[in-house]
């Protein structure tokens, strides 16, 4: 067997790199001239600048406005009390 | 489309190259942990080889330091990105894929010092050398989780077929080495006991070959 040289490790390497990256030039600037589709892909591949900030910068959060919701209750519903006949009590005064 | 391609590659040609660097890194590091293991379980006694192998493994490991410097540097560079040094230099400092983009400068680390660490095993003595060497498989395996969890491209059909298919061999010959290294350091222990034992009798037989 011969001993592989070091010049094709690194030339099948560039190769791949090149390749790889007029691929993905031709497919983000495909995405770029058509306003749908991949576009949407890359924007889901890249998310928004905010979270990208490392922890030494201080962010300043902004609070989104909070929409009011009523609060759902359930419509009460009146139901007679069920009370217990009680005999009238019958005192007899001398 | 054609059009749009200066204005892709002033905006976006950094991340292009980040990912084109990520993926070229990935497959060699694939390549050379996968050409460590099969040289290390020695499945092939041909003549030629192991020198061939130790070669390959070489060679393509160094391709893939290369490849993961200009991935660091392409990410560093990268105006959308503005990582800073801290965020590819500190691992879990970078909030973008906090923890998976953490495990890559880790990989990267790891695969640095114990790829280098070769052409100083002189210096840090063999063994320590070829028991750190063993950790390697480390750099596969956070470099596989850094890339299936922060990479762009990992989506794709292709990716995950290359990621699957080596993954399988690759795990294979890991058990397969770790059970020769086991088998070995028995050997070398009968051995050594053999010696022992050989070297006790040893001036005994020497006098009675003297005295017939």
């Amino acid at each position: 067997m011969t001993t592989p040289r070091p010049r094709a490790v690194f030339i099948g390497s560039l190769s791949l790199f090149v390749v790889l990256f007029v691929v993905l030039t031709f497919e983000l600037s495909a995405g770029a001239s058509s306003s749908t589709g991949k576009a949407q892909k890359t924007a889901k591949a890249r998310p928004a600048p905010a979270e990208t900030k490392t922890d030494s910068t201080p962010e300043i959060e902004e609070e989104a406005p909070s929409e009011y919701a009523e609060p759902e209750e359930p419509a009460a519903e009146y139901v007679e009390p069920e009370y217990e006949e009680v005999p009238p009590v019958v005192t007899t005064s001398s | 489309m054609i059009e749009a391609i200066p204005h892709t590659l002033s905006t976006q040609g950094w991340w292009i190259v980040s990912r084109s660097s990520a993926v070229v890194a990935f497959v060699l590091v694939t390549a050379s942990v996968f050409l460590g293991l099969t040289m290390a379980g020695k499945p092939v006694r041909k003549p030629g080889f192991a020198k061939t192998m130790r070669a390959l493994h070489e060679q393509t490991a160094l391709a893939a330091l290369v490849a993961i410097g200009i991935h660091v540097f392409a990410v560093l560079a990268d105006p959308w990105l503005k990582p800073g040094v801290a965020g590819v230099a500190i691992p879990f400092v970078l909030s973008l894929n906090r923890f998976w983009n953490g495990i890559g400068v880790i990989a990267a680390y790891l695969a640095f010092l114990l790829g280098l660490s070769f052409y100083l095993r002189k210096q840090i003595g063999a063994r320590l050398w070829r028991q750190a060497h063993r950790a390697t498989i480390a750099v596969y395996v956070l470099g596989l989780f850094h890339a299936l969890g922060a990479g762009s491209d990992t989506g794709s059909l292709l990716f995950l077929a290359f990621a699957g298919v080596t993954a399988i061999p690759i795990a294979v010959l890991f058990v397969y080495r770790l059970g020769a290294a086991r088998r070995n350091s028995e050997r070398q222990r009968l051995a050594a006991r053999a010696g022992r034992r050989a070297g006790a009798r040893a001036p005994l037989a020497d006098t009675l070959y003297d005295t017939v």
